[in-house]
């Protein structure tokens, strides 16, 4: 028997917004089902209603033609719907058996029964083939180790459907495909396993079919096999973007050498150096963990200097605090937008005029309307979309929040001569991709010296003019834009 | 435009200020129309009302303002009142035992209050204890400290220790008349000070780096923020005006004792909740924690006039703690349900 899962009709409005209007599709047993669309279309919506967090406004989500009540994620994971969000909904302290039957573990004579714990979670263990002990504490997992765990609770609680929302965005290459082989065997059970994921590669190697949403509506339903990465593109922002990385307006032209790195050592990093003129954009490529991440804190005098020198216009500089490294105009943008980048509760003027505070005075107070000049002129550049200024950052999408904080080290009070961007893109939907890599080239016409850092290969080999690449602290190599190749860049990163 | 000025009055209405200010009116009313009912001669509305409680309100004021600020930044201290009653025993046993003339001993005080401010900014920001430990630890070893201090010749400990000194009562005591009204100068003070920190809070660069700060250390730290600096500077200035309060507490009653501040320990910082200062950090102000502090000061003078027994009185003032939290987290929630986190 054929299981399948129903959506019919559902709606769901926020304030001001159609997160979601009549999606109606089927999911079905035995095969996994992508959820394509670019942020803000509604997948996220789609899931949260799935997993019981929200709820619907109107419609219905049945199950094998039953329609399933989703008001609590408790009754959601009763009715046999699990969602494996990003965070992890581990408890990092207790083990994996623990995590594994949480709320539910064997109980004897009132008393949790280990024993049985233990070799109930062996036995589940042993049927993906893991390596993983029931005893060991999650927070001693990796990161990717944690996510089959939260895959192993949801098969523990025998459920029908299990969804995962972007589930390789933290995993490397290798973990991935541990994932995948996972995924592979709950459809050989023939569970729905629903996939939402912003990387083309991944949802042609894994699903089976494709539902493209856009702006909260169903635009399409595509098998996997039958179609091709241009026709997702387009169906997802609903024009034919074209060749991005061909249409990029660069700049040709490049001065004397802003930046000069030899022999760079630190607790990560060993022996890194590299130059930066004036106008170039610099790419730098490798692994998650290769380094990349620490030269540039390094740099920004975020992280203790062993060894090696700076230079900074052909002077020898040491920053002690990212204060000092601002102040000789070198800007940095985070990795993680939210954790480091952005005051999240703030508005969009206290994000971008940040840095700048001792500039927007007059007398001993803040000049409110220069702030907001500055702010504007930050938004105008960006065209972030906003009513105001004083609109609180959480409230932006992805794309918007990146260009607030490209705002802040742009601003018209900034003096920046070196920015560098650490996974500028990450999360954001395609559209706003394609801006961004403008950005980046216009900032280089400015003369701005850039460094790009990304896991994204396609986009540093085409959107950096020369490429680093890096594996275990050190650099590996580099290239021109022209020589480089996604095969040869990651034969460098993997060290082969 | 019209659209714009309808949700800047849906913004009032739903701000924390406006919420404490239909309270403390209800409080008002709600006291001055019912005490004649509740209890036969108990006046709520006379100028004496007004009086007493502003004088209430000067010393678990300036707890407010530190904590205030701190807890803006995302920090805490929890030694506030211990500071507060250090500082009151080295004022008496300074004038009364070591012989100093009073001003040598409120500076003195004063001094040492900054001291144990910098020791709690050196254990959070040097051995990166969390500010709820080391300031608890603090507290202690105050306490210990204080026993020292107020141990006399005959190696007995004095619980309180009584002492004159008319300069210093003179200065606590000094007042002037506005329109009838007589303001005494501690009030006038504390109000200069919640003017002062309010304008520093909201309309200055180092003010503005609290909020963010509160909001987001990491990120305010890559953004140039010195957040070492600002914490050092918010520990010992917190722990100035507990000192402070303190030597108001003091000078009023003419005598150090060792449980001074005890009853305000937490009202500064519950003032500075009520007020929409969260324990997160990155919201809030000094506006706020101003009308909290009338709120549980108004509630405990109206309850003080029917004559409700202490241990009711701190039940009710518990209770409403609890109601305006619970008021809070509603809309809060409902607010998150807007951005659709």
């Amino acid at each position: 028997m054929d299981q399948y899962l129903e959506f019919s009709g559902i709606s769901k409005s926020y304030p001001g917004v159609k997160a979601l209007s009549e999606i109606s599709f089927r999911a079905e047993g035995g095969k996994v089902l992508a959820l394509l669309g670019e942020n803000g279309a509604g997948k996220s919506t789609l899931l949260k209603i799935m997993s019981g967090d929200q709820r619907a406004d109107e419609g219905a989500v049945s199950l094998n033609g039953e329609t399933v009540i989703l008001s609590s994620p408790a009754q959601a994971i009763k009715a046999g719907i699990s969602v494996i969000y990003q965070e992890r909904q581990l408890i990092p302290s207790m083990s994996v058996m623990e995590n594994i039957f949480l709320g539910a573990p064997p109980v004897k004579h009132g008393l949790i029964d280990y024993k049985r714990l233990r070799a109930d979670t062996q036995e589940i263990i042993d049927k993906f083939k893991l390596p993983i002990d029931p005893e060991t504490p999650v927070m001693f997992l990796s990161i990717a180790y944690q996510q089959m765990v939260e895959i192993m609770k949801a098969y523990r609680r025998n459920s029908t459907v299990i969804a995962f929302d972007e589930p390789t965005a933290p995993l490397t290459d290798t973990e991935i495909t541990i994932l995948f082989d996972l995924i592979r065997q709950l459809k050989a059970e023939g569970k729905i396993v629903v996939y939402v994921s912003h990387r083309m590669k991944e949802i042609f190697e894994v699903t089976d079919e494709i539902v493209v949403l856009k702006d909260g509506q169903f635009v399409t339903r595509l098998v996997t096999s039958e179609t091709n990465e241009q026709a997702l593109i387009s169906a997802m922002v609903g024009r034919d973007i074209g060749d991005t990385y061909a249409n990029l307006s660069r700049n040709e032209k490049y001065g004397d050498t802003l930046l000069e790195v030899s022999g760079l050592t630190t607790s990560a990093i060993t022996d890194v150096s590299f130059s930066l003129r004036r106008g170039e954009v610099l790419g730098f490529a490798g692994l998650v963990g290769s380094g990349r991440t620490e030269v540039m804190r390094a740099i920004f005098g975020a992280d203790v200097v062993t060894a090696g020198e700076i230079k900074l216009d052909g002077e020898t500089v040491s920053f002690s605090s990212p204060r000092d490294a601002i102040d000789k105009g070198i800007a940095l943008c985070p990795e993680d937008r939210k954790e480091q980048g952005l005051v999240l509760y703030r508005s969009i003027e206290d994000n971008v005029c940040m840095p700048v505070l001792s500039k927007l005075k007059k007398g001993p107070f803040l000049d409110t309307k220069a702030l907001e000049k500055t702010t504007r002129n930050a938004v105008d550049r960006y065209d972030i979309k906003t009513p105001t200024v004083d609109k609180i950052v959480a409230e932006l999408s992805g794309g918007n929040q990146q260009k607030v904080i490209l705002g802040r080290w742009t601003n018209d009070k900034m003096d920046t001569k070196i920015l560098i961007l650490d996974e500028p893109t990450k999360g954001i939907d395609v559209g706003t991709k394609a801006e961004i890599y403008q950005m980046v080239c216009d900032l280089a016409k400015q003369g701005l010296g850039v460094i790009f850092i990304s896991s994204e290969l396609t986009e540093v080999i085409n959107v950096a003019d020369r490429i680093f690449v890096m594996h275990d602290g050190r650099i590996m190599g580099n290239m021109t834009r022209e020589e480089a190749t996604e095969e040869n860049v990651l034969a460098l990163a993997m060290a082969e | 435009m019209e659209k714009q000025r309808v949700s800047q009055l849906q913004r009032i209405v739903r701000s924390k200020a406006f919420t404490l200010f239909v309270l403390l009116a209800v409080l008002i009313l709600g006291f001055g129309f019912l005490s004649p009912v509740i209890k036969r001669g108990a006046v709520f509305f006379q100028a004496n009302t007004l009086k007493t409680t502003l004088q209430d309100l000067s010393i678990p004021a300036f707890l407010a303002i530190g904590a205030g600020c701190l807890m803006v930044s995302g920090s805490l201290d929890f030694s506030q009142a211990r500071v507060g009653a250090f500082a009151g025993i080295i004022v008496a046993a300074g004038v009364q035992w070591w012989g100093l003339s009073w001003y040598v001993a409120v500076i003195l005080a004063l001094a040492l209050s900054a001291g144990i401010g910098l020791i709690n900014a050196i254990l959070v920001n040097e051995l990166k204890f969390q500010p709820f430990i080391a300031t608890m630890a603090m507290s202690s070893i105050i306490y210990a400290v204080m026993y020292l201090a107020a141990t006399d010749k005959t190696s007995q400990v004095q619980s309180t220790i009584n002492f004159t000194s008319p300069g210093l009562s003179k200065v606590i005591s000094w007042s002037v008349t506005l329109g009838g009204l007589e303001l005494p100068g501690t009030v006038l003070l504390l109000i200069v000070a919640f003017i002062v920190y309010g304008l520093v809070l909201s309309k200055t660069r180092f003010g503005r780096q609290l909020y963010l700060l509160g909001g987001n250390a990491t990120a305010a730290r890559l953004s140039g923020i010195n957040a070492k600096k600002t914490s050092y500077f918010l520990f010992i200035n917190c722990s100035i005006l507990s000192g402070l309060a303190g030597i108001i507490y003091t000078g009023r009653s003419n005598q150090g004792s060792l449980l001074a501040l005890a009853n305000d320990q937490f009202t500064g910082m519950t003032a500075a909740i009520l007020g929409g200062i969260s324990f997160g950090g990155g919201s809030g102000g000094m506006g706020g924690a101003f009308l909290g502090l009338l709120v549980i000061k108004t509630f405990s003078k109206g309850l003080a006039i029917i004559n409700v027994n202490t241990y009711l009185t701190n039940v009710l003032s518990g209770a409403l703690l609890l109601a305006a939290l619970t008021l809070d987290y509603f809309s809060q929630r409902r607010q998150m349900k807007r951005i659709g986190i």
